[in-house]
């Protein structure tokens, strides 16, 4: 097997499994419906190739952009989470604290169309639909980017990444606060019953979810080079709630094996099947009627996912119960 | 301000495609509990369903009609096939929104290979001109707003004086008492289905007929529209869906006039989200969206 085609499939195994543990966080555990996740994933890609890129008249000025900052590895990645989390804060404000959970979902769904067609439709901003290419790699003013070392040097940087998103995710949800958020989505009135703040729970988990969503755009883009807005149409979204629902809601374990199976799964899959067949892009938008399919099969025949999640029973009443 | 005047005859026109799009929305709605994110596409099948009548040599009135059947037979199948198996198991709120989303994601993609992904538009006269105080239409516009303000008028007929209208209107405010009373309520939801599907495809038809072309791409944008001028009347209610139409019809078309037509979309967003943030539950409703759900 070709490296690169080993080490492609790895980073965007790594980034699909990142962000799927912050879906999974959100909408899994928390019961948030984030229908713009992507959109936090590309603000996060746009960050960190404004602060990686050189100013925009670089390059004959082929593209238009803000920013262009030339800074050094790790800071476009923070940056990229750090924007994440920062627009997570004004958009869970207007969307977490007042409305019903199904509004919640359609007006994040119509953030994440609209905020689409503005990035289209306004070139300046981030060079519009043409989007963002020549993004300098990380260390590529040390390591040639086309060598199989630095190849595998991505793939570290993004499984360190995945590691530390792995425990951090982990221990939110394996903790009291854990049990916290699965109270609140499984009875809001409840939960605030007992003293809980479903507001102040949902917009954490949402700004966490947030800084990880931007993390995986930064490492994507800094792998791919380019970020456009085709990249980030809001059916990108869906392809991630098909993994975590396929996966098993509410288990990590399930999220990371939701993403190895439906993006990933999906897209190798598909490589082998010739596009030829039938007229021209029969075969992506079957891909795309195959996720439907599989979303609407596995709500109807298998709800809780390949890998459910686990029952937290308390062990003292289970031995109670045997004894009496 | 010539310019003025004439974005507020298309703001006429937008406001009755709007109008008949997010009243047949809000009584999918506010009648069967259920956000059909899937609406939008419903809309643009049934535009292209027009559109090959039309390519055939049939006149768009006739696809118009077409579409409305379509619409209409289309939505019923949907709910019977997908939506209310779904329900009866007892699949919350977010179940369904994930449903319909998922079933609009197919429909675009099934419709794609087809349609191809070019725009299309309807090859028909597009009547002469009238002009009315610096208001420049063509006949066909007229004729949509015409066609809007007759279907309004036959909405406000079948909810105030029909029996089905206030069947409908029992099971949208409680639907066990309904059915306790004696109102079959499964088939009172199999009319709505097929009356707001009826509104959609015909919907569908108009607002393909009121812009220069479209292409599958357009049945987000669609869906946006009619959920912002629903929302901003107050979700479920179909006069406040009226009254939403208006405002997003004209305020989207004087932005257009005053800034630029690729954005009023966006400018529907931004009522959307203005009315999310200072009245969540509409300008009509008592309850909307601030109530929790089931």
């Amino acid at each position: 097997m070709n490296t690169y085609y080993a080490t492609n499939l790895l980073v965007y195994a790594g980034v699909d499994i990142i962000a799927c543990l912050a879906l999974n966080m959100q909408f899994g555990v928390s019961g948030i419906v984030n229908f713009s996740f992507i959109v936090f994933q590309a603000v996060g890609a746009y960050t960190a190739a404004v602060l990686s890129l050189p100013p925009d008249s670089a390059n004959g000025g082929f593209q238009i952009y803000f920013g262009g900052y030339q800074l050094p590895f790790p800071i476009p990645w923070i940056g990229g989470a750090a924007a994440g989390g920062l627009l997570s804060i004004p958009v869970g404000l207007v969307v977490l604290r007042r409305l019903r959970s199904d509004y919640q979902a359609i007006a994040l769904l119509v953030l994440s169309i609209i905020t689409n067609a503005v990035i289209t439709n306004a070139r300046p901003l981030l060079n519009g639909a043409a989007g963002l290419a020549l993004v300098p790699p990380p260390f590529s003013d040390q390591i040639d980017p086309n060598t199989e070392t630095y190849q595998f040097l991505y793939v570290g940087l993004t499984a360190i990444c995945v590691v530390i998103v792995f425990v951090l995710v982990n221990r939110i949800v394996e903790s009291p606060y854990g049990r916290t958020l699965r109270a609140m989505r499984e009875r809001e009135l409840a939960a605030m019953a007992i003293g809980k703040n479903p507001v102040q729970l949902k917009m954490t988990v949402f700004i966490v979810g947030g800084v990880i969503a931007g993390l995986s755009g930064a490492i994507l883009v800094g792998f791919i080079q380019l970020w456009a807005p085709s990249v980030w149409l809001y059916p990108e979204t869906i392809i991630l709630f098909a993994a975590v629902i396929v996966g098993g809601r509410g288990n990590n374990i399930g999220a990371i094996l939701g993403a190895l199976l439906v993006p990933v799964g999906f897209e190798e899959v598909t490589r082998f099947i010739p596009t030829t067949i039938g007229p021209p892009g029969l075969i992506p938008a079957l891909q795309w009627v195959a996720i439907g399919l599989l979303i609407i099969g596995f709500l109807w025949f298998r709800p809780e996912g390949v890998r459910p999640e686990p029952r937290h029973v308390f062990e003292g009443a289970a031995v109670r119960e045997e004894t009496g | 301000m010539d310019l003025y005047v004439a974005a507020f005859g298309f703001g006429l026109v937008g406001m009755s495609v709007i109008a008949i799009a997010a009243v047949g929305f809000t009584m999918q709605f506010g009648i069967t509990n259920m956000i059909n994110l899937a609406y939008g596409e419903v809309m643009i099948s049934s535009a292209y369903v027009a559109y090959y009548l039309n390519k055939a040599g049939i006149t768009i009135w006739v696809g118009m009609i077409a579409g409305a059947v379509f619409g209409a037979v289309f939505s019923f199948l949907l709910n019977r096939v997908v939506y209310a198996p779904f329900l009866r198991r007892g699949t919350s709120h977010i179940g369904m929104v994930i449903v319909s989303l998922a079933v609009s994601l197919m429909v675009a993609n099934l419709l794609l290979p087809i349609v191809g992904y070019y725009s299309v538009s309807y090859q028909d006269t597009t009547g002469g001109l009238i002009r009315a105080g610096g208001i420049v239409l063509t006949t066909n516009q007229i004729a949509i707003i015409g066609v809007a303000v007759v279907l309004m008028l036959l909405i406000h007929g079948l909810l105030r004086y029909t029996r089905l209208g206030k069947a409908m209107r029992a099971t949208a405010a409680n639907p066990t008492l309904a059915r306790n009373c004696g109102i079959p309520t499964g088939r009172v939801i199999d009319a709505v289905w097929l009356i707001t599907g009826a509104l959609c495809g015909l919907a569908g038809v108009v607002a393909a007929m009121n812009s220069d072309s479209f292409a599958i791409a357009n049945g987000a944008g669609f869906l946006i529209t009619a959920l912002a001028a629903a929302v901003l009347g107050g979700a479920g209610q179909p006069y406040g869906a009226m009254i939403g139409a208006v405002i997003i019809g004209m305020v989207t078309e004087l932005s257009a006039a005053a800034w630029s037509p690729e954005y009023k979309e966006v400018v529907a967003f931004g009522i959307l989200v203005l009315v999310m943030v200072l009245r969540p539950q509409g300008l009509l409703a008592k309850r909307g969206a601030l109530a929790a759900a089931g």
